[in-house]
């Protein structure tokens, strides 16, 4: 077996702000990264969707580098940059040409010592924001389902139960006062990481994060709020109307375990074995062998990233001549098997080799194809601001590679449990389906 | 960005010297059998990536069945004369292998990627499927229903049917009009279509097949040679289709959306291929217009006044034809707005000179992109399709960077006059007509279609 190794120095710099890097000489680019422990799930309440929306104004204006000049100096140095937010955390991202390195670091320590944005800059991602809600849930077929359908059918606490985009009320009301008390509280250097990949040599890369990043004042350590969920009993259900769509969909959540945990491992090869493509357990039932469904796929989402309650979730969508009962009982068909028998020895070997390759693929990845190392960027961070540990990168594969097939079969007794489960019916309006759960 | 003034930023760093771009070299062979390879070499991870391209796709079948390529290629990976389906899925598990079978308008391909530890057992599965595809009876049918099920779902995402109509609009009677089969095309296909096509252009003669990897060149050739060289099969007869027609003037074609909550503009015009002469000024020029985050149409419609959230242009190069084209998902009641920016940033190109400045800038950003497909082996993989299926010269990846940065404001001129035929774009809107055809008449006369693609009074 040829195991991947990457050379990983980090340190953490006097106002708190964790620096990794992780040189690779190979091609002439270099990946930077800064990202802030605080996603959506955080943001504070009567705000939904307002950590995303932060996210838009970060690329507004800093001290030194005005509106459209953060763009305009990554872009014109022959790079590509972006932000995105999730759960527990937001990134900040660029791969430029090596030689635009100093000037990167420039941008990401001016807009993480000040940010200077107005209220002409917030009305106007505002807007670009409610587009962006439009052109990827409100006017898409079974758009954000169920990343957006879930939660609020799925969990009791505000934080993990809200409307993460943000429901447009409560975006029209964040005002400038909104920005710069959030900036303020959760964008300190001792709440993030920056990360230089790529071509740059390790001493230099921490040198350099030092001579940008350090004099950046410390702040308070923020204070998080409590996403701790209630127990759960019992089997939750809701219903979102498919304005567009014409199949029945349906979505089926269960609570994971914490992250990290010997039951955490063998959750990700049961993900693995259900999941999989074409070869996974639900696909091949479901699609392949019974066709009742024409898409079942889903899983855990972003694995490593994932700080506070969240589920393994499956999505299906069927034809309209099964009823969403018979669909769930096929579901659960594939879910008793598991349970009842376990997976063969075999199948155990296939996931781990596939879980292996796929791991090497998320380090090298690209994001839509063109932005190098993003993966490994993303799960040094989320080692780096979970755990404090970001070489897990090179030692966490062992713990998925030693799962037993006992463990599977016991995470998928303890876990897939309907009492430990959600449920979303996504039904259409128009004619072809025939009927709602 | 009229109405406001751009403030620049102050004490930015200098960019430091920059350090040379050197392409892997690119190992090129033809097996005993006539199948062209070509290899590279990429450690970034222990892996490889590869594709096997046959040299036809939809567009040259169209005359039997729209996109019978594409549905010959879903079949291909259910079944052959060794494996049942099943069992393919979880031998290509069973190696960590991803594999994936399609077709675009100019070719089909078996698309693959695995541990480089087991690349002779995933070429060996490539092979197998490349000419012993068995088209299982069951399997097709089960296959075809799906299909039909996923152009039903195709007709409620609003960019699909955008792009569906302004390909029927800008190629006409040219197999490039079809990018999609309706229900009942997909209901009347034949397996013995299937498997006509099928042995018509899986062929060695008529393929290539291209490999990215952490691998010893020399001993994946000898792997190849192996595993593919008593394969035989020559290549099919070239197939020609009359050029399309030009439309000539600004028309409107409006695909009606009830309760549409946005609008997806897409304009678009004839342009050229990959292998033109003019193929880097007309990148530069699409670059800064909106091909970019930084480019003017971002700037203008998103950054300035907040229409979209996803404005972008780009040029769309097929095998024989090429078009230009920009689309921006808009809120309804700014589809007039938007459209008259979209025309105002293009007309600007063709009017004035780009500011050395910024044509500098945009220079950077293309050039820098391009080597982006170093880093990582799926990016190189891309780059090295592009130049061998558009037969481009032997030193594109190594020449390119210098001929953009040769290029002067008015070759940006010409090229946005010549190109970006602002006079002769055809307008596609979908959306909810009550909210949006008076907006879209003022820019051409107004053809209304619905989802299904029938004209409406």
């Amino acid at each position: 077996m040829n195991r991947l190794h990457i050379e990983i120095k980090n340190t953490t710099l006097a106002n708190g702000l964790k620096a990794v890097i992780a040189p690779d000489s190979a091609a002439p680019v270099v990946t930077v990264g800064v990202y802030y422990k605080i996603g959506f799930r955080l943001e504070p309440r009567g705000r939904s969707g307002f950590a995303h929306l932060f996210e838009h104004m970060m690329f507004q204006g800093s001290a030194n580098a005005p509106k459209m000049q953060h763009i305009k100096l990554i872009n014109s140095s022959g790079g590509m940059l972006n932000g995105s937010t999730s759960y527990d955390v937001t990134n900040y991202y660029e791969a430029v040409p090596s030689n635009a390195l100093e000037r990167v670091l420039w941008l990401e320590a001016d807009r993480m010592r000040a940010l200077k944005v107005d209220d002409e800059n917030l009305k106007n991602q505002r807007d670009v924001v409610k587009e962006e809600v439009r052109v990827n849930v409100m006017n898409q077929p079974y758009g954000g389902f169920p990343w957006l359908d879930m939660p609020p059918v799925a969990f009791r606490n505000w934080a993990n139960a809200h409307n993460f985009y943000g429901d447009f009320a409560d975006l029209d009301a964040a005002d400038l006062s909104d920005v710069q008390a959030f900036f303020k509280t959760y964008y300190v250097p001792n709440n993030a990481v920056l990360l230089i990949l790529g071509d740059v040599k390790a001493d230099e890369g921490i040198a350099l994060a030092k001579k940008y990043f350090e004099d950046i004042p410390r702040g308070p350590a923020p204070q998080f709020a409590d996403p701790t969920e209630p127990l759960q009993t019992e089997e939750r259900r809701g219903q979102v109307e498919e304005k567009f769509g014409t199949l029945p969909a349906m979505a089926i959540g269960y609570v994971m375990p914490e992250r990290r945990t010997a039951d955490w491992c063998a959750m990700a090869l049961l993900d693995q074995a259900l999941h999989g493509g074409r070869a996974g357990r639900l696909y091949r039932e479901l699609v392949l062998e019974k066709q009742i469904a024409v898409e079942a796929d889903g899983g855990i989402d972003d694995l490593f990233g994932y700080n506070g309650p969240t589920q393994m979730t499956t999505r299906i969508l069927h034809k309209p001549e099964y009823s969403s009962e018979a669909t769930l009982a096929a579901f659960d068909g594939v879910v008793r098997e598991v349970q009842e028998h376990g997976i063969g020895t075999d199948e155990l070997e296939q996931l781990k080799v596939k879980w292996r390759s796929d791991y090497y693929a998320t380090l090298e990845g690209g994001r839509g194809g063109s932005m190098p190392k993003y993966g490994l960027m993303h799960l040094l961070a989320c080692f780096a601001l979970f755990d404090n540990e970001p070489q897990l990168v090179n030692t966490i594969l062992d713990g998925f590679l030693a799962v037993k097939r006992e463990e599977i079969q016991a995470v998928a007794k303890k876990y897939l449990r309907n009492e430990k489960r959600a449920i979303v019916f996504r039904v259409p309006v128009k004619a072809g389906a025939k009927e709602a759960a | 960005m009229a109405t406001r003034t751009v403030e620049v930023a102050t004490d930015v760093p200098a960019l430091a010297a920059e350090r040379a771009v050197t392409w892997p070299k690119r190992r090129k062979a033809v097996l005993s059998n006539g199948l062209e390879v070509i290899l590279a070499e990429s450690h970034s991870i222990p892996k490889f990536h590869g594709e096997l391209f046959f040299r036809s796709g939809n567009a040259a079948f169209t005359d039997r069945a729209p996109a019978l390529a594409e549905m010959t290629a879903t079949v291909v990976r259910t079944g052959t004369g060794k494996r049942m389906s099943r069992q393919i899925e979880e031998d290509l598990r069973r190696i960590g292998a991803d594999l994936a079978s399609g077709a675009g308008a100019d070719t089909s391909a078996l698309s693959f990627a695995g541990l480089s530890e087991f690349a002779e057992p995933l070429l060996a599965m490539v092979n197998e499927l490349a000419r012993d595809a068995a088209f299982p009876e069951s399997e097709f049918e089960r296959e075809r229903r799906q299909k039909q099920e996923e152009v039903k779902l195709q007709r409620t995402e609003p960019g699909f049917l955008a792009s569906e109509r302004l390909r029927k609009v800008l190629f006409g009677a040219h197999p490039y009009s079809q990018i999609a089969p309706t229900e009942e095309q997909v209901a009347s296909y034949r397996r013995e279509e299937l498997r006509a096509l099928y042995h018509e252009s899986y062929t060695p003669e008529n393929a290539l097949l291209l490999l990215v990897g952490d691998f010893d060149p020399d001993d994946m050739l000898k792997s190849a040679e192996k595993v593919f060289s008593d394969w035989k099969g020559g290549r099919p007869g070239a197939k020609s289709f009359p050029a399309p027609l030009v439309p000539r003037g600004r028309r409107v074609y409006l695909v009606h959306v009830p309760g549409a909550v946005q609008t997806q503009i897409l304009a678009g015009c004839h342009a050229i291929t990959r292998k033109h002469q003019d193929w880097v000024k007309l990148g530069l020029t699409n670059s800064l217009y909106g091909g970019a985050f930084n480019s003017r149409l971002v700037m203008n419609i998103r950054e300035d006044k907040g229409y979209t959230y996803s404005p972008r242009s780009g040029v769309t190069a097929l095998r024989q034809h090429g078009y230009f084209s920009v689309s921006a998902a808009v809120r309804n009641n700014v589809v007039a707005a938007s459209l008259t920016e979209i025309f105002y940033e293009i007309d600007k190109l063709r009017a004035l000179p780009v500011p050395p400045g910024e044509l500098a800038d945009a220079q950077n950003y293309l050039s820098g992109i391009f080597s982006m497909g170093l880093a990582t082996q799926d990016g190189l993989l891309s780059q090295l399709s592009t130049v061998a299926l558009n037969e481009l010269p032997d030193d594109y990846l190594e020449t390119y960077r210098a001929k953009v940065r040769a290029l002067t404001p008015e070759d940006l001129l010409h090229t946005a006059r010549k190109y970006l035929d602002s006079a002769n774009m055809q307008i596609v809107v979908v959306g909810d007509r009550a909210q949006i055809e008076s907006q879209a008449a003022l820019f051409g006369e107004l053809e209304v279609y619905d989802a299904q693609g029938k004209q409406l009074e």
